[in-house]
């Protein structure tokens, strides 16, 4: 009798062991999911494949393109917000293939595919030693502005790769909590410019 | 006292036993046909409905015949059908998973929408951003020959949100059902 109460218990501790081991240890998504390379505004954040320097980060109303010879507007509910920056590759050709606007709250918002034409946008092949620039575009609502942090990798899905994540500088709010310098239409022609540029 | 308890236990094993047999011989002989099906809900057009991507409001439906709509032309022998509706993402990412939020019925078309457009500018299967509302048009290409009614009967589904899938561990939105119907007004004037 005794001999079967103390089966019951090893049975009950190893269904315990079990529920243990499934609760505490990782996830499979958690496993393979992106390993972060951490950075802030301005700075080169050094993935595995490609850097990543912020340039510049503008908040416009409107976008203006020119698609097939026509030109168009392109209006949002909440603001456009684009983020230039300079790009470049590790050891070997890459592609760097998605970005994503990481609200204050952990909210992820994609870079917009509804610009299918325009230049400086993912994807963006990078050269080792040809130093280049893109152009991340993203629809966000005015309460994403601050504590937001961009997220770039080569692939939107992808295993066991780094992800850069370079924090957003806070920026001063109006009272309505849309941004101090809201630009009413950018003008997507215009060739890439970063900070370097406007100076020289 | 170990001998007393040992036969309820086994009494209790009979017995659960007992009646799992009863109703899995019940379950196949089809006695659970006779139970009534749950009832669908049905919804007001233009009243929100929460599914568990999406905060989805249905406008209205009207029908193209002769012209482009957003883009695609219209062949002939079919019109486009289009159901306009108000919709905000609800989950924490960008997403376009909503092909098959909006169904018809099956006499009028089996499939899923044709295309995905955004009304804002036509642009086919919009990704939508969180908290972000959008009118968003659905098109069926619907022949000719098919009657259509002054008021659409459109079908509304959802997905439930798992933490944990059973293949991979991953999270994601999984088991699509069918929430509830609702019916909006066909506009007769074949406007985009």
């Amino acid at each position: 009798m005794m001999r079967r109460i103390a089966n019951l218990g090893i049975i009950g501790l190893a269904a315990l062991v079990c529920y243990g081991m499934q609760i505490s240890k990782p996830r499979y998504a958690d496993l393979i999911g992106p390993i972060p390379v951490h950075g802030s505004m301005g700075e080169n954040v050094e993935a595995r494949l490609f850097d990543v320097t912020i340039e510049k980060v503008e908040f416009a109303n409107e976008l203006a393109i020119k698609e097939f010879g026509e030109e168009k507007t392109l209006t949002t509910s909440g603001l456009w917000a684009i983020i230039t920056t300079g790009l470049g590759a590790s050891t070997t050709s890459t592609t760097v293939g998605s970005a994503t606007w990481q609200g204050p709250t952990g909210l992820r918002y994609n870079h917009t595919k509804r610009l299918s034409n325009a230049t400086g946008l993912p994807p963006l092949a990078v050269e080792p030693g040809l130093p280049a620039r893109g152009r991340f575009v993203f629809e966000i609502p005015p309460s994403q502005v601050n504590g937001a942090t961009l997220l770039v990798s080569n692939r939107s899905y992808f295993a066991l790769d780094s992800e850069a994540r370079v924090a957003l500088d806070q920026l001063d709010l109006k009272p309505d909590g849309t941004p101090e310098t809201v630009i009413p239409v950018y003008d997507m022609n215009r060739p890439v410019q970063g900070r370097s540029d406007e100076r020289g | 006292m170990f001998d007393t308890f040992r036969s309820r236990m086994k009494t209790w094993f009979t017995i659960g036993a007992g009646t799992i047999a009863a109703i899995l011989v019940a379950g196949m002989l089809g006695a659970f046909g006779a139970l009534e099906e749950p009832e669908i809900p049905s919804f007001d057009s233009g009243e929100p409905i929460e599914t568990g991507q999406w905060i989805v409001v249905p406008l209205r439906a009207f029908v193209v015949t002769d012209q482009r709509i957003f883009g695609m032309p219209v062949t002939e022998g079919t019109r486009a059908l289009v159901v306009e509706a108000e919709m905000t993402n609800r989950t924490a990412s960008s997403t376009g998973d909503y092909h098959s939020l909006i169904t018809l019925d099956p006499a009028i078309s089996a499939d899923k929408a044709s295309f995905v457009a955004l009304t804002r500018d036509p642009h086919l299967t919009p990704e939508l951003h969180p908290g972000m509302t959008e009118r968003i048009a659905y098109i069926w290409m619907v022949p000719d020959t098919v009657d259509l009614p002054d008021r659409l009967p459109l079908t509304i589904r959802s997905k439930i949100y798992k933490p944990i899938d059973n293949l991979y561990g991953t999270p994601g939105w999984f088991n699509e059902h069918v929430l509830g119907r609702v019916t909006v007004p066909v506009e007769t004037e074949t406007a985009s």
